[in-house]
């Protein structure tokens, strides 16, 4: 167990006149206190396991950073209990006493000694700081004359100097540009390989989706949800409750389905490289996306589509077409493979249309949208619009 | 609270401690020509014009007037830098207090610790001074670590209550401001306790700073050793202070962070 939290509630009182010198306390004894109570937290309880990644979400307002500072012992409960064990590092701001008239080299003392570095690692982790942040040249130069890309730069290659058993994440990554986003990805990837519990608290949910393994979400300070991160996502996002969710399905179902449905799309599986269904592809592999189909009347050529969505943005698409192949006569059962050789997409949770149209792509036969594709792991460079697509096999007979 | 397993902690945090105390020396002087020579000059200038009005118009008759003077000068200067400085220990690091973690009387600590190595230059002025007008300490030298100590912890103990209640009410650091100065010369700083008819002298000395300069000068300067239970009285009003001081900092230690 790694963090263990108990019925935590938090109350902040906010005075409507703020109260800051004695005077105005002593006269205002007379009146009785007027404040109003906020309840950021209520009744919060859970449990998070040693080399665990969990996702905190949740709109402003909602506890998240809150909850984060009382883990961090910076905040303290109202009522409940927090436990943590092991090294703590919070992120929750890069730069933390930082002195603009301090060189960058005496920044990177303070600042990795506020992290709770020791004086031997500090000397030893210096310089792979400054390089990390590509400073070099500037080592004695005060902080003030740096740009503001660059401060941020230091204050992150000093913060992961440290070597935390848990690591607390707030919102680091929305500053910076996206190289530095990146960087900070791959930071985070190492260290959840080094098997150090995070708490991450985001606002991008592609972020969490890539790294969390569990997700809270938080709705004015309760706790509506802990488990799954696609869920947690997707109630997060939809508002799913789960007696609608279950309502609204079929709709859903209608609503992403179109077509004729003269020849149908009855299933769609995703085969690995020894011949499996699978749910988990990692970059480099190869991918076969199988597309069982149901042709109700003979059907000269049709054009089976599939496109790839990465977080609702295009990403790839392909038909039978493009790709020059002819189905031919088609009538009954069968299925179209799409093979690509070597997967060329990043990490992350991936979607993926299927459809079927006649041969001029003016009847629509049937369109499948945004079939959950499972997720790619591991996945670490761009290379979009390189899928080799090619169908296999169309129309083979099929015994299900 | 001054616990053991505390104390324990607070050692664990000594590269903290000292890190922030010798970064804070260091901005005070960085961008000024001079430098750390401006702390020096100060009570250089302090002490001269003291000793012009007092040597000559108030004709105090006190041997080594100079060295007596200064001392008194840099011992009070302690306490006021070190009070002064660490009122804004708390609320002058929002950054410090809202997002990391640590003991927060390292805050405090770290910014006597400051105030103590200004003092420390301070005193190498007076080593010079000591020598340019031939005065040999005694053995009772060996009793200067253990006032300057104390001297150290009281201003502890008084820095943890101000630095907290400053967060809460803002005007303690004035009416702190009008203590000191008043302190200054209700305390016998420029001036001997022998001043004083006999009978009331044992009311100022109530005043532990009054003792501690007292037997700062005796020990050094006179080869005078402190009376025991004077530096009883002083070892019992220091903890006393610094007790006082934790416990008003632990009270009002939980909420730093949302009422900075």
């Amino acid at each position: 167990m790694a963090v263990q939290v108990e019925h935590l509630w938090k109350t902040f009182q906010i005075p409507h006149e703020r109260r800051t010198t004695l005077f105005e306390s002593l006269t205002s004894m007379m009146k009785s206190n007027q404040y109003e109570t906020f309840t950021a937290l209520k009744d919060v309880s859970f449990e998070v396991d040693k080399g665990e990644c969990v996702g905190i979400i949740g709109d402003n307002g909602s506890g998240k950073s809150t909850l984060l500072k009382i883990i961090a012992n910076i905040l303290r409960p109202t009522k409940g209990t927090v436990k943590v064990e092991g090294k703590m590092t919070p992120f929750l701001e890069l730069g933390v006493g930082f002195q603009p008239d301090l060189t960058v080299r005496e920044n990177i003392g303070v600042y990795a000694t506020i992290m709770g570095l020791s004086r031997k690692e500090i000397l030893e982790k210096t310089d792979d700081a400054i390089d990390f942040a590509g400073l070099r040249k500037f080592e004695d130069t005060k902080l003030k004359n740096l740009s503001s890309g660059m401060q941020v730069r230091l204050a992150f290659s000093t913060a992961i100097q440290t070597d935390p058993d848990l690591l607390l994440v707030d919102e680091v990554l929305a500053v910076g540009d996206i190289e530095f986003q990146q960087k900070c990805f791959d930071v985070f990837s190492r260290y959840k390989k080094e098997g150090v519990t995070i708490l991450f608290v985001s606002h991008d949910l592609g972020a969490v989706r890539r790294f969390c393994d569990k997700t809270m979400l938080l709705r004015n300070g309760e706790q509506e949800f802990f488990c799954d991160t696609n869920q947690a996502i997707d109630k997060y996002i939809y508002k799913f409750n789960e007696n609608e969710a279950k309502d609204s399905e079929d709709v859903e179902e209608n609503k992403l389905r179109q077509g004729n449905r003269k020849i149908e799309i009855i299933g769609l599986k995703f085969i690995d490289k020894y011949g499996k269904e699978n749910d988990n592809f990692v970059y480099g592999d190869p991918l076969t996306v199988r597309i069982f189909y149901e042709s109700h009347e003979i059907e000269r050529s049709p054009v089976f589509g599939i496109i790839f969505y990465y977080q609702d943005a295009y990403c790839y698409g392909t038909t039978t077409e493009f790709k020059g192949y002819d189905t031919g006569l088609v009538y009954g059962k069968g299925y179209v493979d799409f093979i690509v050789a070597r997967l060329p997409l990043i990490a992350g949770k991936f979607d993926v249309t299927v459809a079927v149209t006649s041969s001029d792509y003016k009847t629509q036969y049937d369109w499948h949208e945004d079939r959950p594709l499972p997720t790619f792991s591991d996945i670490l460079n761009f290379f979009f619009s390189t899928i080799q697509a090619k169908p296999a096999a169309a129309g083979a007979p099929l015994s299900l | 609270m001054l616990t053991p397993s505390h104390l324990h902690e607070l050692w664990s945090y000594r590269d903290l401690i000292i890190r922030l105390a010798w970064s804070d020396f260091k901005l005070r002087y960085k961008n000024s020509a001079l430098g750390f020579f401006w702390s020096l000059l100060e009570p250089l200038l302090m002490l001269l014009v003291l000793y012009v009005v007092f040597s000559n118009l108030m004709r105090i008759q006190v041997e080594h007037y100079q060295l007596f003077l200064l001392l008194g000068i840099i011992l009070w200067n302690f306490l006021d830098r070190g009070t002064s400085m660490s009122i804004w220990g708390i609320i002058g690091k929002p950054g410090l207090v809202q997002k990391v973690y640590f003991p927060r009387d390292i805050l405090v600590i770290s910014t006597c610790a400051t105030a103590l190595m200004m003092t420390a230059l301070e005193f190498v002025v007076f080593v010079i001074f000591m020598a340019i007008f031939r005065v040999l300490p005694g053995m009772t030298i060996a009793y200067f670590p253990i006032l300057f100590i104390f001297e150290f912890l009281m201003i502890l103990g008084l820095s943890m209550a101000l630095s907290a209640l400053n967060v809460y009410f803002r005007d303690v650091q004035f009416i702190w401001r009008l203590i000191v100065q008043v302190g200054f010369f209700a305390t016998p700083v420029i001036y001997p306790i022998t001043i004083f008819p006999e009978n009331v002298r044992w009311i100022v000395m109530l005043n532990p700073m009054a003792l501690i300069i007292t037997m700062m000068r005796d020990c050094i300067l006179y080869r005078i050793p402190p009376e025991p239970y004077n530096l009883a009285y002083v070892a019992l009003s220091m903890l006393v202070v610094l007790l006082l001081g934790y416990f008003i900092f632990d009270k009002l230690e939980p909420k730093f962070a949302e009422a900075i």
